[in-house]
């Protein structure tokens, strides 16, 4: 009777505990599997968002080759320092960063080191090989044999020097901070201010929204700057009158992409200029009146092959935008300011 | 005899009270951790120098509209016209025109200075935390646009599930008294 009676249970749907808990266990181990086989908690399969939400710059990294008109001539020279900032070029190659200016040959071979008290922030050489280093505020003046013949600081406040230029009277210093060029004679007095405001000669004032502000001396005699946040390179006379400008803001490959490029340049001996921009970094080439002639390299041809861009850290994207130098023979010495090595093209 | 029992000697004063010193010094430190563990308290919050706007913050959230919203560091932003944060990489115009806009959601607002000026605020009640500004900011630009948990959203999570899903480690832990990793000019 008793067993009649459990049959009749079990024939009525009540299903022992026991049995109960181990569909629970199972369903609950397959579960588990379930979680970590599809879902990832970790990230690693991407956001999830649609592509509308993918920042995309792809298509403007692609240079077509038949514009790439120069091609590196011999090895990558690695600066040996930990942090470049700027490259001159006079015979050998001058390299400044960390507190030192690092003096090479073509070939890479060290040939002597000047210490500096400071970190250097832009370079440029005097045709007897007089030295002139920005370091922040200040600029000094070093002799042919790295000795320190003069230095003076730059009157404005929070001033940061980032490029000099020269010409045989006159030293031209740019100060990104302020968005001002001063021109110094070679004791260091102040002759004149370009790009102030009120003075009618420099328009609206540079636009500069980050730390780049360079400036060359052509061979026709002007100085050029760029105005980076409004993608111009202009003329000026010494005396600060403004002349003419050039430049197009777009990413497309004849000009200046994102809200500020380019970031440095170099005039060549014919005087054409050589641009360097960041964010899309390109190295390219416009004739003397700011035509598109071609390309000296871009990210590929810098080996960041991996990468749409030369930065892995949003400091590296911020703050290392590439210099560059030319010597009398037309050859583009491209410093890399985030692997602190130094590439020279030459043309085709 | 029972007179002398009860009598403590100097070596027992000496050894009693020599243990009493130990446990009061135990229980002391033990007190004084123990109050100081209770007054630090730790939230979750980006650090802007390591993250990369990957785009997990959005959707990595316990939330269903994430805790992590765009911030603008104004001292270190350029006001520029054609603001890479705010405009697709090609603009047909530097407009306030949708089809001109990086944002999605249409979450920054850009308003006039002066020539040739725009200030760029967020909207943070249409900001999802996607980050497509701040890659723009960033690659381009000087990187006042970044990320951060806001305290205001955040349920402060045991284990913070955007923290695990971060690809560079970029959440950390921050006092409660200073729980923003604000950028500034360097």
């Amino acid at each position: 009777m008793e067993i009649w009676r459990n049959d009749l249970n079990y024939r009525q749907g009540k299903i022992d505990s026991g049995v109960w808990a181990g569909v629970v266990i199972t369903i609950a181990i397959a579960a588990g599997f379930c979680a970590v086989l599809f879902f990832d908690t970790t990230g690693q399969k991407g956001s999830g968002l649609s592509e509308e939400y993918v920042y995309d710059i792809s298509q403007y990294t692609k240079i077509d080759p038949a514009m790439i008109l120069y091609r590196q001539a011999g090895p990558t020279i690695a600066a040996g320092l930990k942090s470049t900032k700027a490259i001159a070029v006079r015979g050998e190659i001058y390299i400044a960063g960390d507190k030192e200016i690092i003096v090479v040959d073509g070939a890479g071979k060290a040939k002597r080191k000047i210490t500096l008290d400071a970190e250097p922030t832009c370079i440029t050489l005097k045709e007897d090989g007089t030295i002139v280093v920005g370091m922040g505020d200040a600029l000094v003046v070093i002799n042919p044999e790295g000795q320190e013949r003069t230095r003076w600081a730059v009157e404005e406040a929070n001033a940061r020097l980032t490029s000099v230029a020269l010409s045989p009277e006159i030293i031209f210093a740019a100060d990104a901070v302020n968005g001002l060029i001063y021109e110094y004679d070679w004791a260091g007095k102040l002759i004149r201010t370009i790009g102030q405001k009120s003075d009618g000669k420099g328009k609206n004032g540079f636009v500069i929204p980050s730390p780049y502000f360079d400036i060359a001396m052509a061979p026709d005699g002007l100085l050029r700057v760029v105005d980076p946040g409004r993608h111009l390179i202009v003329a000026y006379t010494i005396n600060g009158d403004r002349e003419w400008s050039w430049g197009t803001a777009t990413p497309a490959i004849e000009g200046f992409s994102g809200c500020c490029n380019p970031v440095n340049f170099a005039i060549l001996p014919d005087g054409s200029f050589v641009t360097i921009e960041k964010g899309l970094v390109r190295v390219k080439v416009y004739d003397a009146e700011g035509k598109f002639i071609g390309v000296v390299a871009g990210a590929e041809q810098l080996e960041w092959t991996q990468q749409q861009q030369v930065c892995n850290t949003p400091e590296q994207c911020q703050s290392k935008g590439f210099d560059v130098a030319v010597d009398n023979d037309g050859r583009i010495y491209v410093l890399d300011t985030v692997k602190n090595v130094v590439r020279i093209f030459e043309k085709k | 005899m029972d007179e002398k029992k009860n009598q403590y000697s100097r070596r027992d004063i000496l050894r009693h009270g020599v243990w009493g010193a130990c446990a009061a010094g135990v229980a002391g430190t033990g007190a004084i951790l123990a109050s100081k563990s209770r007054g630090q308290k730790y939230v979750w919050q980006i650090d802007p120098y390591k993250c990369t706007a990957c785009g997990n913050c959005a959707t990595f959230c316990v939330l269903q509209e994430s805790a992590v919203k765009c911030v603008h560091a104004y001292a270190m932003c350029g006001y520029c016209d054609l603001c890479t944060g705010y405009y697709r990489p090609e603009p047909k115009e530097l407009n306030t025109a949708a089809e001109n806009q990086l944002c999605p959601r249409g979450a920054i607002k850009r308003t006039y200075v002066e020539d040739p000026y725009f200030e760029y605020t967020i909207d943070e009640t249409k900001c999802n935390g996607c980050g497509k500004c701040v890659m723009g900011c960033t690659s381009f630009g000087n990187g006042s646009l970044f990320l951060q948990i806001r305290h205001d959203r955040c349920v402060g999570c045991n284990e913070c599930a955007i923290a695990i899903a971060c690809p560079e480690n970029a959440i950390v832990r921050v006092p409660a008294e200073e729980p923003y990793l604000l950028k500034d000019r360097r």
